[in-house]
């Protein structure tokens, strides 16, 4: 029991929030930017705020580091109010999206900036500017200056600098935006090693979902002003609460149609996509006739030439475009009604012979637990 | 790169030409032998040595360089300021006539100015002097220097300033320590552009001085009025030479902060 | 940018130090201007009538007068003036923007090793002495100077050319003194063009004087318009070189205003010239202004 509660604190009622944000809202003039938002964070997790630009996401950050003040709610760290604390005097660090590494000074003077603020004495500054340098493998470069170092260098300089003081609490905006794909890859695994590593908390934004499905604890997902969704990077893949977050997150189908009631296999649902009844595990409890979405993500999708042996769930249909990304490839299937649904399959086979190409009459199918009901 | 055309090669050799030619014909006259200064009658620094013995034009650098020196300083600490403040503080009340009167009096006809600063310094019946004058130097040049550094603030990340705050540090050391040092290159040309506009200045400087602060420029001027002579010529040589020696070290702290 | 705001503590105090010292010392003293320009000239110190009379009631009597303005009209030298100052304000700022365009095109498409030291180049007379670079000229321009002897020698002209003292003379000086100001807009315009759109033009189908015509030019519209109003708007009311380099017959505002008060001292009339002046020039000025803040921020 203890040890499912340190892993996922959230489930566990007995569990102090380490930071606590009660009904914030942020204005700008007559915008929203924040719109009466809550959430609870716990000590040691990996925290993604994800959404598109203008969510608000960005805002947030800065409320908790104190660049903004919010109009209304507050923010508690560690159980004391900080919404009033000046940036200055806050035990939180944040790593800038452009880095904001002070361009007259050197590496390790970037470093040991905050604790020098601190006056902490000398060599104990030296001791951890060391240490910081080594964590970040920057030690050959600590007499640099910003403007010679490239964008993976200074991004560990910033990450470095802001982890030098100690901070309760480590907020990251889109710390690998600028980073290459490759790069960007890397250094994922390497913040999270260095966050398991330090046991400090991590709040960070970012815009890529992948990014945010790799590196978190947990996901809030965040669309105008408001968190749409909050919980781990499986259950907002596997378990969206509406289409616009199974839209957001992965490639998904929708398929439109009326609830028909709930049978021994589970929903029924009278397909206008599909023309006819289809079929998810879960149980449903809405009124008859109400209009009701099935989410299918296309790797859950089977597609074959053959008719499958199954009596539910099977779609016919025309593959009329196919994105091939070497691993897998996507084919897009035209149903007889005209409704396009996308299917994936791994490319385990070099010979083409397997492969289905354009024009091919080719069935869909999908088990009835690979369904997601969506009621908005 | 696309390549120079002929038209491009005859109009950069023509402007500079027209640019420089007068420049430096008026040098080499101040080392001609004769009195005429259209004549060409040898080499000789006499004029140089007539100048140094000449104590109306020394009492007049002297007045000139204290000006200068002194309202370059305030208005490159007012001009930064407000440099500041129409760079990064957004709207308040009464923008629109504040940025007015940092803009207006770089286009202004000269005339206009003066006439208004002496206006007002009679009708407060304040005494003209190196006083005077000093105080419309600064407020001419601190517009100078607050265009520079509006736009080199402009450019400047905010973020760095937020960062230097998030490490723990107030807000008035992160401008010490942060902010200054970065803008520092356009802190000192808008000091060093204030510097020789000061040392330029005629009109205003003829309305705004009084007994005893007769400037450089208004002693040339003056002697100009008279004729032109071999002697003004090595003072405007002089002159340039120091500007050119400005320029170049102020361009050479440029580039130095640019490496570091 | 509301950050910084924050940053610095007291932010009224800060706005407040810059902005008071331009109200008392640039501000303030155009309402003195104003004030005196509806005096009347007097023989005293200061030689013009207070507007403000206390009599015996609590509240002052105003004595405005319009004679200064009454008498700008009545003398056609002032009108004449204002005219010919705009004359050749308009012809210099025209002249100087064919020379400055050339110059800042050619550097424009220096290789970038170049454009520094081009530029440097074009910075460095800015920088020093306006009256001297004026006063370069009168040794060169005069009958007996430098450009006439060099004619004659080469045979191009017999009797030495009248150029000193001439409105030709002050259209050098102005040209010349003013360069840069063309230069520097126009350059920073043309130098974040895009000389592949020529190239494009070229590919379909445009002649290069007419790509230049229809492509360049229109582009470099704001640096164009920036560079005119830098030369254009003190031009109007230059004093030194109509001074030095004109002849007693170029009439400019400038110089009549000067005159008017250190010579005439006549102090309600010397205000009116200036108001008046400023008013023909606000509009321009505030345009140019607008347009300054728009390329910084």
């Amino acid at each position: 029991m203890t040890e499912i509660s340190t892993l996922e604190p959230w489930k566990d009622s007995a569990q102090r929030p380490y930071i606590e944000i009660k009904n914030v809202t942020k204005k700008f003039g007559d915008f929203s930017a924040i719109d009466n938002l809550s959430l609870n964070i716990y000590k040691n997790e990996f925290f993604s705020l994800l959404g598109p630009s203008g969510c608000g996401k960005t805002t947030l950050l800065r409320i908790l580091a104190g660049f903004e003040k919010p109009t209304e709610g507050s923010i508690l760290l560690d159980g004391e109010d900080i919404s009033q604390v000046p940036p200055h005097l806050r035990p939180i660090n944040m790593m800038f999206q452009s880095y904001a590494l002070f361009p007259h000074m050197s590496v390790e003077k970037n470093i040991a900036f905050g604790l020098k603020q601190d006056k902490l004495p000398a060599n104990e500054i030296k001791d951890r500017v060391d240490e910081m340098l080594e964590l970040v493998q920057l030690t050959e470069l600590a007499k640099r200056k910003p403007n010679q170092l490239s964008g993976g260098q200074s991004q560990r300089v910033a990450l470095a600098r802001s982890l030098a003081k100690r901070p309760k609490l480590l907020l990251l905006d889109e710390p690998l935006g600028a980073l290459d794909k490759r790069l960007r890859e890397q250094t994922q695994f390497e913040l999270m090693n260095i966050q398991e590593k330090l046991g400090v908390t991590f709040v960070i934004v970012t815009h890529d979902q992948e990014e945010a499905m790799t590196v978190s604890s947990r996901i809030g997902l965040m669309d105008a002003g408001h968190l749409t969704q909050v919980a781990t990077p499986t259950e907002i893949y596997e378990a969206p609460v509406n289409r616009d977050v199974a839209d957001f997150i992965g490639d998904v189908n929708f398929l439109e149609g009326t609830f028909k009631g709930n049978d021994n296999i589970g929903t029924q649902l009278d397909s206008d996509d599909a023309k006819c009844i289809v079929y998810a595990t879960q149980a449903t409890d809405v009124d008859i006739g109400r209009k009701l979405w099935f989410a299918i993500r296309p790797e859950k999708l089977e597609i074959s030439k053959k008719k499958p042996d199954f009596e539910n769930n099977v779609l016919k249909g025309r593959i009329e475009d196919i994105s091939y990304v070497g691993c897998m490839s996507t084919y897009h299937v035209k149903l007889d009604n005209g409704k396009v649904l996308k299917a994936c399959r791994a490319n385990r086979e070099r010979s083409a012979e397997h492969h289905l190409t354009w024009e091919d009459e080719v069935y869909l199918h999908w088990l009835p637990h690979s369904a997601i009901v969506l009621q908005s | 790169m696309t390549r120079l055309t002929l038209f491009n090669k005859t109009s950069l050799i023509l402007g500079f030409a027209f640019l420089y030619i007068p420049i430096i014909i008026l040098i080499v006259f101040s080392f001609n032998e004769s009195k005429l200064v259209t004549v060409w009658g040898g080499f000789s620094t006499k004029w140089y040595g007539e100048l140094m013995s000449n104590q109306g034009i020394k009492d007049a650098a002297w007045v000139t360089l204290k000006v200068a020196f002194t309202s370059s300083t305030i208005a490159t600490f007012l001009g930064t300021i407000a440099g500041l403040v129409m760079a990064k503080f957004g709207r308040f009340r009464g923008r629109t006539l504040f940025s007015g009167m940092i803009y207006a009096p770089m286009v202004m006809p000269e005339v206009i100015i003066g006439l208004s600063l002496l206006l007002m310094f009679v009708a407060l019946s304040i005494d003209r002097g190196v006083m005077t004058v000093t105080l419309a130097h600064i407020t001419f040049s601190m517009c100078y220097v607050a265009v520079v550094v509006q736009s080199r603030m402009s450019s400047y990340d905010d973020s760095i300033n937020e960062a230097a705050l998030d490490l723990g540090c107030t807000p008035f050391k992160t401008f010490i320590l942060i902010t200054l040092p970065i803008i520092m290159p356009a802190v000192i040309s808008g000091w060093l552009l204030s510097f020789t506009l000061s040392l330029d200045d005629l009109v205003i400087a003829s309305f705004t001085s009084g007994p005893g602060s007769t400037t450089l420029p208004m002693k040339i001027y003056s002697m100009v009025r008279l004729g032109v002579t071999p002697e003004i010529n090595a003072v405007s040589t002089i002159l340039v030479g120091l500007v050119a020696l400005g320029v170049v070290a102020g361009s050479f702290i440029g580039k130095k902060q640019k490496i570091n | 940018m509301k950050n910084l705001r924050k940053i610095i503590n007291g932010r009224a105090a800060v706005i407040g130090i810059p902005y008071l010292w331009l109200l008392a010392l640039f501000f303030f003293p155009f309402l003195i201007v104003l004030k005196i320009s509806f005096a009347e000239p007097i023989i005293a110190i200061p030689p013009y009538t207070s507007l403000l009379e206390w009599g015996d009631s609590f509240w002052p009597t105003i004595k405005a007068s319009l004679d200064s303005y009454l008498f700008l009209l009545d003398d056609s030298l002032y009108i004449n003036a204002y005219l010919s100052s705009l004359k050749i304000a308009t012809i210099s700022t025209l002249i100087a923007l064919v020379i400055g365009y050339a110059i800042a095109y050619s550097i424009a498409k220096a290789p970038t090793r170049w454009r520094g030291i081009l530029l440097m180049l074009v910075i460095l007379p800015f920088w020093t002495s306006f009256l001297i670079r004026v006063y370069a000229w009168i040794g060169i321009l005069k009958t007996e100077g430098l450009l006439n002897l060099l004619l004659i020698s080469l045979g191009v002209i017999d009797k030495p050319l009248t150029i000193m003292n001439t409105d030709l003379a002050v259209y050098i000086g102005i040209v010349y003194s003013y360069l840069p100001f063309m230069i520097l807009p126009l350059y920073a315009n043309l130098e974040k063009m895009d000389f592949s759109l020529l190239e494009a033009a070229a590919d379909l189908g445009c002649r290069p004087f007419k790509a230049f015509w229809t492509v360049t030019i229109p582009l470099s519209l704001p640096g164009i318009l920036a560079g005119c109003f830098l030369v254009f708007i003190p031009a109007v009311g230059e004093f030194v070189i109509p001074d030095l380099l004109g002849g007693t017959q170029t009439l400019m505002i400038g110089k009549v205003l000067w005159m008017e008060f250190f010579s005439n001292r006549d102090w309600p009339v010397a205000s009116a010239v200036a108001i008046i002046l400023l008013a023909i020039l606000v509009v321009p000025i505030m345009y140019y202004q607008k347009s300054q803040e728009k390329a910084i921020s």
